[in-house]
């Protein structure tokens, strides 16, 4: 072998690190008042490393389009979706949600889509932003 | 391994004329895959309990084969245990399935070990004791393999009779409203 | 020493849940005599998590994605063997284009698994630049994953009757690109695996599978083709396209000219056999007709064909760890009344004894992973509370293995 991982240790030492540093470039001293400011619009985050094309992310749901035929409470693997009898629409619980797009298949007036966002980390799993209705 | 490899129908004729009564039937299935559309061959075998452990001294004696699993169904009176072989391996497109399906009544589940002919057998036999409650006679290892000790006796999980897990579970899709 | 040499009694060392090798939970129990282990116990069960049971409550379609989580390495073979049960228990047709894209989909993920392996054997022995330069590896076949699926990890791709997602022209330069990559680095890591000093040191004459205890114990996969026996699903049955290219079994012999079944076999059997998986996406991409790629793409009618149907059928994939079969019967209601599956760790459990015995302590890592276990695969039903026992833990264990190879460089 001789010392054929020179020239890997060498290149390493002058490459752009692979990590993406994500969500601020250095550790902020407060995440909570880090997380603050960029809610202000004081700081700008560092933005994650872009998801690739088809990714499944949290649902959007389009309420108008709905016909309430409920075929996606039938294939959902998580019984993430709940129907609204009162107003024949449906609510999507995003905790339980396994994010297979399979209602998004099954949908016949295609009201359903995935978009690209991932961050969807909370505390509580019945929050608004955890709840697509 | 054998030089002079049968095909399917060969198989069900030769163990027919052997064991006749004891076997109750035998298809064989063809799939087609692909776009040249070859086939893989699987014999699914019906057979009584008594000429169980010969046709598997037959089929050892044919070519040793590889046993996949045991799988099971609860099927009300019976219960049913399915082997999973398969023989000819190793030959481009020519291996065989075969899935032998033994009854085995509720009243008296007991059957042969096969451990003694194919010691692989012996985790998916432990398995299929605890999971359907039948009775392995002459297993080399009795022991429980993937319930814990303190797992309730005489509850079987793949059951679907009184003996079945129904009284161990309780709200199971509980979603806050 | 051998056991006779001494009067001493031997002693029992308990080594788990949390496995020595991959982070994965199964309990060993070894009778030692000196360094020398006589006789060795495996408990499982520490992740079973009911899976089975769990599909009665559910139709085939919410099945696939419950199979996908069996498993994260191998999260797209058990789909992939579920729907192969499912169609021949329905008699559904495939789309033929879709037959070659599941192949693809397939041997990516062999590629991944393979070079995951790599790196945790690696690791194991303590070559932990290797480790790195494997995971880098890995980490273009998981973007490779992502690129064409949506997901790195669960690929949700497959469905009953074809597979979910296209690979169109604009595709192409991409993948090729990518295994042009694997193919490029796939010799730097033969060489490191096949000429380095170290690594042959640990792992020839290690943890030997005879051919005949290959095939009494039913062992399966890469772990049954390094002892010399010829079994690999892809080339002995035909499904998928697999019937239609061009494979050949992969032994240990073809690069050796000898098959000793060790741990050493074990890793070029499976660096040969990601050689084998680039060309076979090769091949595929080459082949591929045009065409739809799902038979009916009406999920509700599937559903509907389905609950209708009765029979049953058996589905068989060669996982990168070996033969996963799965069992399902239909009898004419939303979910199926048996499914029963079959990892293939489950059957690589009961080699690991005649491997490990007379081994050292310190080989039990790289004996243990050579089988590339996957433990969570095999236990797939229920909680286990195992009690206070003392444990030699698994940086202890890792410790003595580092410590063996730094004594055998030395």
């Amino acid at each position: 072998m001789g010392f054929s991982m020179l020239g890997p240790v060498f290149r390493q030492m002058f490459k752009k690190p692979w990590t993406n540093k994500f969500p601020a470039k250095y550790q902020p001293s407060s995440t909570t008042k880090y997380l603050e400011a960029v809610g202000a619009g004081k700081v700008k985050l560092n933005p994650p490393v872009p998801t690739p094309p088809g990714f499944r992310g949290k649902i959007i749901y389009d309420k108008e389009k709905c016909i309430g035929c409920k075929l996606c409470l039938k294939v959902c693997p998580c019984e993430a979706i709940e129907f609204k009898e009162k107003d024949k629409k449906i609510k999507i619980y995003l905790a339980r949600c396994c994010f297979c797009s399979q209602c998004n298949d099954i949908c016949p007036t295609k009201c359903l889509s995935m978009s690209n966002e991932f961050l969807l980390a909370d505390v509580d799993p019945y929050s608004k932003e955890l709840i697509v209705e | 391994m054998t030089k002079d490899q049968k095909t399917p129908e060969e198989h069900v004729k030769y163990l027919k004329d052997k064991f006749n009564t004891n076997i109750i039937s035998a298809d064989i299935k063809k799939r087609a895959a692909g776009s040249k559309k070859n086939e893989t061959p699987s014999i699914w075998m019906k057979i009584d309990k008594g000429a169980f452990k010969e046709i598997v001294k037959y089929i050892i004696e044919y070519n040793y084969p590889h046993l996949a699993i045991i799988s099971g169904n609860d099927l009300g009176n019976n219960i049913e245990l399915i082997y999973h072989f398969t023989v000819n391996y190793g030959t481009r497109l020519g291996e065989i399935n075969l899935h032998i399906s033994v009854e085995l009544p509720k009243s008296k589940p007991e059957i042969e070990t096969i451990c003694d002919l194919i010691p692989g057998a012996l985790i998916t036999e432990r398995e299929k004791q605890e999971f359907l409650g039948v009775k392995i006679k002459n297993i080399p290892d009795n022991r429980r393999l993937f319930l814990p000790d303190d797992f309730p006796k005489d509850v079987y999980p793949w059951r679907r009779d009184e003996k079945g897990l129904e009284k161990l579970y309780k709200n199971l899709h509980e979603v806050k409203k | 020493m051998s056991p006779e040499a001494t009067t001493k009694t031997t002693y029992h060392v308990p080594i788990g849940p949390i496995h020595p090798a991959l982070k994965e939970p199964v309990f060993f129990e070894f009778e030692i005599s000196g360094e020398r282990i006589i006789d060795i116990d495996v408990k499982l069960g520490h992740v079973h998590r009911a899976v089975e049971w769990a599909s009665r409550k559910r139709n085939p379609i919410q099945i696939l994605y419950l199979a996908e989580r069996i498993c994260g390495i191998c999260s797209y073979c058990h789909p992939a063997a579920f729907t192969l049960a499912i169609e021949a228990a329905a008699d559904i047709e495939v789309a033929e284009r879709a037959e070659y894209l599941r192949v693809i989909q397939g041997e990516l993920e062999r590629i991944t698994s393979h070079i995951l392996w790599a790196g945790v054997a690696a690791h194991e022995i303590g070559f932990d630049t290797v480790l790195f330069l494997t995971w880098e590896i890995r980490e273009r076949a998981m973007d490779l994953t992502e690129y064409l699926c949506g997901n790195r990890v669960t690929k949700g791709i497959m469905t009953i009757g074809g597979i979910r997602r296209d690979i169109t022209k604009d595709m192409l330069p991409r993948i090729q690109k990518d295994l042009k990559y694997f193919k490029d680095n796939f010799g730097k890591l033969a060489h490191i695996f096949l000429d380095d000093k170290t690594i042959k040191m640990r792992s020839q004459g290690a943890g030997i599978l005879t051919k005949e205890n290959a095939l009494k114990l039913c062992a399966v996969g890469p772990t049954t083709r390094a002892s010399g026996i010829k079994k690999d699903l892809r080339a002995d049955t035909s499904y998928f396209a697999y019937g239609d290219l061009d494979i050949d079994y992969i032994t240990p012999e073809a690069l050796t000219g000898e098959v000793n079944g060790d741990v050493y076999d074990r890793i070029i059997q499976r660096l040969l056999e990601v050689k084998q998986s680039i060309e076979l996406i090769e091949q595929c991409v080459d082949k591929m007709p045009a065409g739809d790629i799902v038979s009916e793409p009406k999920i509700a009618k599937v559903l509907a064909q389905l609950k209708k149907a009765n029979g049953e059928g058996v589905g068989r994939h060669e996982a990168p760890r070996g033969e996963v079969i799965h069992y399902v019967k239909l009898t004419g209601e939303d979910a199926p009344f048996t499914w029963k599956v079959r990892a293939p760790t489950y059957n690589n459990i009961l080699p690991w004894i005649p491997m490990l015995k007379g081994e050292q302590i310190a080989d039990i890592p790289i004996v243990a992973a050579s089988t590339d276990p996957c433990m969570s695969c095999t236990n797939r039903v229920a909680i286990v509370n195992n009690g206070q026992r003392s444990l030699l833990n698994k940086e202890q264990l890792h410790r003595l293995s580092v410590e063996k190879t730094r004594r055998l460089m030395h």
